[in-house]
């Protein structure tokens, strides 16, 4: 590319931005947008020379790099050392781990569900008293943050194990700018536009979606995600809360309607870039590239806030590529519904600089100093948006505070044969032509077989 | 030659050709491996491996600078060059981005509103507007990129930090990991093929059995072993694991081995008045150098490439992470998206055992024979 002229000034421009990156990420005390007077008290009360805090878990690569500049923080306010190391494999590992007796400190769950089950077999520790209080007072929507956050212990009763920290937005849709403004295409503000923009896309002689499904073992991922927001804009959240604890069927006309909506546009060989038969072979890493082939393979990408580690190399949010909301039908009164998931915190083993590493979670600068760094969203009410390092996470962060109803990804709550199993492999045969309603019995058949 | 029995022109064609067929297909997958160990991501995501050695003809936008335009009294004009380098030819080009392609360089395109856009085959270009041009217009072309391979792949993976740590924290698993295991199968395949003694039987028995426990089992109990002991997770623990993990197979294959060595010159030891430990040491072990090597071979093999055990039996900090921890934990990326990467450090890792493999080979053939013919 070092040849192209202008793709030279444009490659000015992003090491001039790793510069500024730079400086950003080099943050010091006192200095910048960032909380700093809770830091100083919480830092002034806190001495554990000495200790050290053992955390694990999902972060690996440069998101461990990221987080890691965050613990440094914690060292730096408390003298305590903060060993983080992350797993391509958490999931197992963590199990393995609890059992047999060699526990870190903290666990870093991505999914709920994992959490819960760790805790009904006693191998978390509640949260001190009051976290859940605090959670649901400074927390945007923060009862519903207490209440994913809680689970039964070994005993069944209810406690707070896990403190959420880092959100990550589902309900978006990527698109590139500038095809969008040559082909002359508004942002859609509902649903119905949506739909009549994919249609106009169409009769333009483009294609307007890319889809993929692939992602190895895990593949279908992706369209559960899709149905869960389709579930959400076209049922109410109540309805949402009991298919996800299948007090609402699986192979219930609601939900069957969900899933055929996300036919409408991954099953239409026009509306999607390769042909539907295409849609569970490509990679979900490799789908959002159509956005930037030349002419357009497609015009827009449905995928959660940390897909632009995908996008080619250079790629700048907000010029190159950008988001909108997806919109919600303007004709269903269902307001502006969110769906997202998010990493939580536990305790696996405890100790006193456990405690006060909970504690300086809950400080605004534990999240701003991951904002202000990227790829990374939060509840935390409490924070200053002027840290987000971009203004795209600025977006998505207003996005998730201006969200009249946030649920969190339900293949991620219902239970590991369902949410990462069946529902997984239901949507690679539905993607594939198989019949909605049948599809969805035979979920809902081996949800009953569980039991 | 020509007479020999059963080698017939025809069917030693067949054989050959089919050997040459099967050879290809077992190495194709290898060599997309290492193909694709020097393009990066964008490049392997774009086409397959197999197209790489092929120039492709690539569509690519350009941004020009509005700011730049001259005016005369009807039009205003942006020239200039779309390569900072000369070099490159323009094969095609089009002034949108749905019809990139449109025109063929060095002829004039008629866009909307009365513009038109020249390209040249060197990339030099005039962008004609009757109205002033506020926004900055883009510029699509095509051209042929020549294949690009670079070696950037293996230079993260070797320049990346505790690379050499990682290193040697693999060679101090592998070697204990290899060694320990055949000092003990050796003196217990002794035991059990040539010394009698009541339960033999049933011991070799439930050695057999053994071999078919999948590892997976054991690993939570053997790892609570070691925290109550207090080994907890450590090279010494690890190295147990793997001994353990390997004995079956390592007693079983020797023992059998062992037992085909012929009894006369094991007895007439014994009549000449040598112990049952002279004549391990003196005869047996020299002799069943085959099967001690291509064991150690299995086993090397095993422990080099091995990610399950060593992410249960050590520490999950980056100073005790062996290869594959680090290329699986660190290299590959937070969603393993970077193939290249995973490619170039596959052939990273490979080396070592290839090196192994090569020069213990001639042992393994001899070795895999051992035991099944008596």
């Amino acid at each position: 590319m070092k040849r192209l002229a202008l793709g030279g000034a444009s490659a000015l421009a992003l090491t001039a931005g790793m510069a500024f990156a730079d400086a950003h990420t080099a943050f010091v005390v006192g200095e910048g947008d960032f909380s700093w007077e809770s830091y100083q008290a919480f830092a002034d009360a806190n001495d554990l020379t000495g200790q050290t805090v053992e955390i694990t878990g999902p972060w690996t690569g440069n998101e461990k790099e990221k987080v890691d500049k965050v613990f440094d923080f914690f060292t730096q306010a408390t003298g305590a050392t903060v060993n983080y190391s992350g797993s391509d494999s958490f999931e197992q590992d963590i199990v393995i781990s609890t059992r047999s007796g060699s526990a870190p400190n903290l666990a870093v769950f991505p999914q709920p569900g994992l959490a819960a089950d760790l805790a009904s077999q006693g191998f978390l520790t509640p949260l001190a008293d009051g976290t859940a209080e605090w959670v649901a007072e400074n927390f945007a929507a923060g009862q519903s943050w207490v209440d994913l956050g809680t689970y039964a212990d070994a005993d069944g009763n209810d406690a707070l194990f896990g403190l959420f920290y880092r959100v990550d937005l589902k309900s978006l849709v990527w698109y590139s700018p500038e095809a969008f403004d040559e082909a002359g295409y508004d942002i859609p503000q509902s649903m119905e536009e949506l739909k009549s923009l994919t249609d106009q896309i169409v009769e333009d002689g483009g294609t307007p979606w890319c889809i993929g499904l692939g992602s190895g073992a895990a593949t279908g991922w992706p369209a559960t995600d899709w149905v869960e927001d389709m579930m959400l804009r076209t049922q109410s959240p109540e309805d949402y809360d009991a298919w996800v604890a299948n007090q609402l069927k699986f192979d219930d006309p609601k939900v069957v309607a969900a899933i055929e909506e996300f036919g409408y546009f991954a099953r239409n060989d026009a509306y999607v870039s390769g042909g539907s038969s295409a849609v569970a072979n490509t990679d979900f890493r490799e789908s959002p590239a159509g956005l930037f082939e030349i002419p357009p393979a497609c015009y827009m990408h449905r995928q959660a806030s940390f897909i632009p580690a995908f996008f080619p190399e250079g790629t700048k949010v907000g010029t190159d590529v950008d988001f909108f909301y997806f919109p919600a039908y303007a004709e269903k009164d269902l307001g502006k519904p969110v769906l997202g998931a998010g990493t939580l915190f536990g305790i696996t083993k405890p100790s006193d600089a456990t405690t006060a590493f909970i504690e300086f979670l809950k400080l605004p600068v534990a999240h701003e100093l991951w904002m202000a760094q990227g790829g990374f969203l939060t509840a935390h009410a409490g924070v200053n948006s002027a840290t987000y390092a971009d203004d795209s996470l600025r977006g998505q962060g207003e996005i998730l505070r201006n969200a009249t109803t946030f649920r969190f990804d339900a293949s991620d709550l219902m239970p590991g044969e369902i949410g990462a199993g069946a529902f997984w492999t239901g949507m690679v045969d539905y993607s594939t032509g198989a019949d909605a309603a049948e599809v969805a019995k035979g979920i809902q058949t081996r949800w009953d077989a569980m039991r | 030659m020509d007479n020999i029995a059963g080698s017939r022109p025809a069917l030693r064609w067949v054989t050959q050709i089919s050997v040459i067929l099967l050879v290809l297909i077992w190495l194709l997958p290898t060599v997309g491996l290492l193909v694709s160990s020097f393009r990066d991501r964008d490049q392997i995501s774009q086409s397959g491996w197999w197209m790489s050695p092929f120039a492709v003809v690539q569509n690519f936008g350009v941004k020009i600078d509005a700011g730049t335009a001259t005016s005369t009294a009807d039009q205003f004009t942006i020239t200039g060059n779309i390569f900072e380098e000369a070099g490159s030819e323009v094969i095609r080009f089009g002034g949108s981005r749905a019809a990139p392609t449109e025109f063929k360089a060095g002829d004039t395109a008629d866009l909307t509103r009365n513009r038109s856009l020249t390209v040249q085959i060197d990339g030099s270009f005039v962008y004609t507007s009757p109205e002033e041009i506020t926004r900055d217009p883009t510029v699509y072309f095509s051209l042929a990129s020549p294949p690009e391979f670079s070696l950037e792949n293996y230079e993260t993976i070797m320049t990346s930090s505790n690379m050499d740590r990682a290193f040697i924290n693999t060679l101090t698993v592998t070697i204990p990991a290899t060694i320990i295991p055949i000092l003990i199968a050796a003196f217990a395949a002794y035991a059990l093929a040539w010394m009698d003694f009541a339960g033999r039987g049933l011991i070799i028995a439930i050695v057999v059995g053994l071999l078919v426990v999948p590892l997976q089992l054991a690993l939570v109990p053997l790892l609570q072993f070691h925290n109550k002991i207090g080994i907890g997770q450590s090279f010494l623990g690890i190295w147990m694991a793997h001994t353990g993990f390997g004995l079956p197979l390592a007693i079983y294959l020797l023992r059998n081995y062992m037992v085909g060595l012929p009894r006369d010159i094991i007895e007439s030891a014994k009549v000449d008045g040598a112990t049952d430990f002279q004549v391990f040491i003196k005869i047996v072990l020299p002799l069943s150098f085959p099967a001690l090597a291509s064991f150690a071979i299995f086993q090397f093999l095993w422990t080099w490439n091995d990610l399950l055990v060593a992410k249960v039996f050590l520490p999950s900090n980056s100073e005790s992470w062996v290869m594959t921890v680090k290329i699986a934990d660190d290299l590959l990326g937070s969603r393993g998206g970077d193939w290249g990467i995973l490619a170039a450090a596959a052939f990273v890792s490979i080396a070592v055992p290839l090196i192994v493999f090569f020069t213990m080979q001639r042992y393994l053939v001899r070795g895999l024979l051992a035991g099944s013919v008596k």
